[in-house]
Order: structure tokens, then C-alpha cells, then sequence
């Protein structure tokens, strides 16, 4: 009896152990050392039995001020995605994209359908009442990513420790994310790290106010 | 009649400005100001007769937008604005306009080809009162962004604006020379340089009615002209003539991006009139413009 309570301690202690896991702190700048926000990281694991127990979770993509919140999201592929309204008016979502083409109807609130995102890639979010919003999901192959913030930094948590092909995506990056791979070992008892400078091209977006000489809105 | 305008109004837009806030509804509230010098502000023809002045005018556009499917919306709103002359102060004027119009997009994304049909209502009250008029529009607007750089769209136009007769008819031609009917084409272009700056051009292309304000009733002028009418905007003896007129207008126009919702812009307008019996006008105006959209 008391041999197998400290077995199924032991276990626990174990399980914790795996739980918890290495982690990835990351860096991204632009050629000229300006911090990048909204970059996607994404580390492939060599050994694709360390994300067999990933399980896609449900996510949202907000609107907010007539503006997509957050403007880039990265899920994991197989990820069911809400596109709650938080503005006091109707959107219509769409996307061209090949990775996920779809048409959510006029809508308020909470009332459009959950959109299910099963193939890896970019898909870009438009809406057809407000031309100037766009919004990108990033549909992650691996369960391993995160997307950096205003500094610049991001840090992937809980990974098996292993041999990772790490690359990263940005909606103006001027190159193919190929280019941008990295091998990184992970280890449980120290964290890795990997930097990129990337170049950016300009982000020319559909203008929201209206000039001197512009068609009135709408 | 400009105080008695203005304060007939104001309270209006105010209660329908806080309204939009409590609505459950796409408003979109845009303000558009510009500061313009017009080197020929009442059409003459000669150098000489030529009068020139600073305007600065502000303009504040409320509308909302009611999607109703299939690519259909509608808009409704309208726009009071203001404009002061430096010199010419007769010509300080308000307006106010109550606008509709219809928008098909024929596809889906910021790139589908659209078609707009609209109609306004408005009216412009002048500090000297014998110019005040009301004005009615219609147009047909067509529209495609090529790209996230290029955007193109035409516009036609149809503008009448009724003025009251002063009643005084001169050697028997009609008294009512601010009454005006025309037909305008015009087709605009965008390009975007940078995620900040862009250039608009602008052509125009005018045909009907035209005002043109001078210091010495000549035998031309009732030769030529369809009404006659003092015009002490310009000055004791001054008279304005309507004259039947094709003109030819393009703008050129800079624009830097302060945020999301504020441009400002540097732009260019050179016009050229040619009106029955032999009367051409040409006038120049640059203009500063800053537009905030909420």
C-alpha cells in the first residue's frame, strides 16, 4: 500500500515535471534594431511525437473600434475561432485566403458562427462594410508558438525539451519565413533563446478617413 | 439671416451629434477643414477685374451606414459647414445638407468595383442674403481599388441651386442670376507612396450654369448672360451675370497621414471657364486641408 502511494507520487512528481517543461525566449528586431511586434514564432519539433497530445482550443478574434483585436493572431491548426463583435454596429468577415476561405454573414454581438481553421497558413481577414480593416490568423502546424509584443519579445513555455526548427512570420516581412528557420535544443533546466533581425516592407493599408479628394465615406 | 441660420441649426446637430453616441449604429463623424486662396473668386475675365481673396472654411459630416445585404448599403447624414472670406466678408456663408445615397458593391473585399447613386439637399445662407439659396443634387459614382496603392473612381453630378429673385430686372433680363443648374463628370485617382503619404489628381469637367461679378455692366454682359443682379458682395457697383459656361478643372492634391483618422494635405486647383460669347475665366487655388475622421 504504502509502496504504491509513493509510486503514484513519484508519478505525479514526474508528470509535473513534463508539465512544466523548457522554454523559448525570443527576440525580433528590424534591420535598423527597431523592436518587431506581432511576429509570429513558431518552433517545429524535430521529433513529431512531442506534440502527438496537442490538443487545437478554442480562440477568438475580436472587433474593436472597427479595427481586428488582435491584428495578428497565431493559432494551432485544427483551432475552432469566434469572431465576437465588441462595436456597436455590424461587421462581415471574410477571407480570400487558400488557407481558409470564408463569408461570415452581417452580424452583431456574439451572433456569427465559430469558423474552424484546418489547414497551416496565413489567412488574412477583411471586412466587406469597412474596407480598411484587416486582421491575420496565423494557422500554426505545430502547437509550439507565440507572437511577440511591443518590445519585441515573446517566451514559448511548457515545450518538451528536444530539437526544435524555429521560424517566424509577420505580416510585412520582405522575405519567405523559410529563410528565417533556426535550430534550437531545448533543455528542462535551462531556457534557450534565438534573435532574428528581419526586413520589413512597408505596410500600405486601405485608408480609413476619407481625403480632400476621395469618394465619400461609405 | 447668417446669425439667424446659425443658430437655427447649431442645436440640431448638436442633439443628432449626441444621438449617434446612444444609437446602435454605424455613424461615422468626420470633420474636414481648409484654409484656400483663390486668385479669381468672382469670374472675370480681365487681370484687372480679377479679385482675389484667403477663404478658411471647416465642414462637419455625419452619417450613418446601414448595410442591408447582398452587398447593398445605404447611407444617410449630412454636413453643416462654414465658410469665411478674409476681405469679402458678403461672402461668409453657412450651409447645411441632408444627403442619401444608395452603394452596391458588386463582389466582396476592399477591392470589388462599386456604384453609388445619391441625392442631397441643402442650403447656404450668405451674410448678405441675396445670394442665400437652396441647393439640390443627384449623382451616379463608380469605383474600383486596383490595389492596397490605387484607387479610382468617377463621379457624375447634377446641381441646381434656387435663389431668390431680387426682383429688379435690369434692361428687362431676368433679376434671378444665383439660380444655377449644371452638369459635372469627374474622375479621380489615388496612389499611395508610402504607408503615409499619397497623391490624389482630380479632373472636372463642367457643363451649365456659371456666376461671373462685375464692376461695369457692359453691352456684352446682356448680350451674353441669362440674368443679371447687383452683387454688393464685391462692392457698391458691382453686378453678377449668369452665363452659360463649359469648365475644365484639375486638382492636385498631397496628403501625409498624422494617425489612423487625421490627414492633412497641401493640393492645387487650376480651373479654366469658357462661357458663351467669348468670355473666359481661369482661376488658381491652393488650399491646405486637414481631415479628421472619429
Amino acid at each position: 500500500m504504502v509502496k504504491q502511494f509513493i509510486g503514484a507520487i513519484g508519478l505525479m512528481l514526474l508528470g509535473a515535471a513534463l508539465v512544466q517543461g523548457a522554454e523559448m525566449r525570443v527576440l525580433v528586431k528590424d534591420y535598423k534594431g527597431k523592436l518587431v511586434a506581432d511576429a509570429v514564432i513558431l518552433a517545429v519539433p524535430v521529433d513529431p511525437r512531442s506534440a502527438l497530445h496537442a490538443r487545437p482550443p478554442t480562440d477568438a478574434m475580436d472587433q474593436v473600434d472597427k479595427q481586428f483585436v488582435p491584428y495578428v493572431k497565431p493559432i494551432f491548426v485544427g483551432s475552432t475561432v469566434r469572431f465576437p463583435n465588441s462595436d456597436n454596429i455590424r461587421h462581415q468577415v471574410y477571407s480570400f485566403s487558400p488557407a481558409k476561405k470564408f463569408e461570415l454573414p452581417l452580424y452583431a454581438g456574439t451572433g456569427a458562427p465559430p469558423v474552424v481553421f484546418d489547414k497551416p497558413g496565413v489567412v488574412v481577414l477583411g471586412c466587406n462594410i469597412h474596407d480598411w480593416m484587416i486582421g491575420y490568423i496565423y494557422v500554426s502546424e505545430t502547437p509550439f508558438f507565440t507572437k511577440t509584443g511591443p518590445l519585441g519579445t515573446a517566451v514559448i513555455t511548457d515545450m518538451p525539451a528536444g530539437e526544435y526548427t524555429v521560424r517566424l512570420w509577420h505580416p510585412s516581412m520582405d522575405h519567405a519565413e523559410e529563410t528565417t528557420n533556426q535550430r534550437v535544443t531545448l533543455s528542462a533546466d535551462a531556457p534557450a533563446s534565438a534573435e532574428w533581425q528581419i526586413g520589413l516592407k512597408p505596410s500600405i493599408r486601405v485608408p480609413r478617413v476619407s481625403g480632400a479628394v476621395s469618394p465619400s465615406y461609405p | 439671416m447668417y446669425c439667424k441660420f446659425a443658430r437655427a441649426v447649431l442645436p440640431a446637430f448638436l442633439v443628432l451629434c449626441a444621438a449617434s453616441h446612444t444609437a446602435r449604429s454605424d455613424w461615422t463623424v468626420a470633420t474636414a477643414t481648409a484654409l484656400s486662396h483663390d486668385d479669381n473668386v468672382g469670374n472675370a475675365q480681365s487681370n484687372t477685374n480679377k479679385v482675389s481673396d484667403y477663404s478658411a472654411s471647416a465642414t462637419v459630416s455625419m452619417l450613418q451606414l446601414i448595410p442591408i445585404g447582398e452587398g447593398y448599403s445605404l447611407a444617410a447624414g449630412g454636413d453643416l459647414s462654414g465658410q469665411v472670406y478674409d476681405t469679402l466678408s458678403g461672402l461668409r456663408n453657412a450651409s447645411i445638407d441632408g444627403l442619401l445615397s444608395l452603394k452596391k458593391k458588386w463582389g466582396l473585399g476592399a477591392f470589388a468595383t462599386w456604384t453609388r447613386a445619391g441625392i442631397s439637399v441643402g442650403r447656404t445662407d450668405y451674410q448678405q442674403g441675396y445670394r442665400d439659396a437652396t441647393i439640390y443634387r443627384a449623382s451616379l459614382e463608380l469605383g474600383k481599388r486596383i490595389d492596397e496603392r490605387w484607387n479610382l473612381w468617377a463621379k457624375y453630378a447634377f446641381e441646381r441651386s434656387a435663389a431668390t429673385p431680387s426682383g429688379v430686372e435690369i434692361y428687362g433680363l431676368s433679376s434671378d442670376a444665383f439660380s444655377q443648374e449644371g452638369r459635372s463628370f469627374t474622375a479621380n485617382a489615388r496612389y499611395s507612396l508610402s504607408e503615409r503619404f499619397s497623391i490624389s489628381l482630380g479632373s472636372l469637367l463642367r457643363h451649365g450654369d456659371v456666376l461671373s461679378t462685375t464692376q461695369s455692366l457692359g453691352y456684352y454682359i446682356f448680350a451674353d448672360s441669362k440674368a443679371v443682379a447687383p452683387d454688393p458682395a464685391f462692392g457698391p457697383g458691382a453686378y453678377a451675370y449668369r452665363l452659360n459656361a463649359t469648365t475644365y478643372s484639375v486638382r492636385l492634391v498631397a496628403e501625409y497621414s498624422l494617425s489612423a483618422h487625421s490627414l492633412i494635405g497641401c493640393g492645387f486647383q487650376r480651373s479654366e471657364t469658357h462661357a458663351q460669347g467669348g468670355n473666359n475665366y481661369s482661376d488658381s487655388m491652393p488650399q491646405l486641408t486637414w481631415n479628421y475622421q472619429f
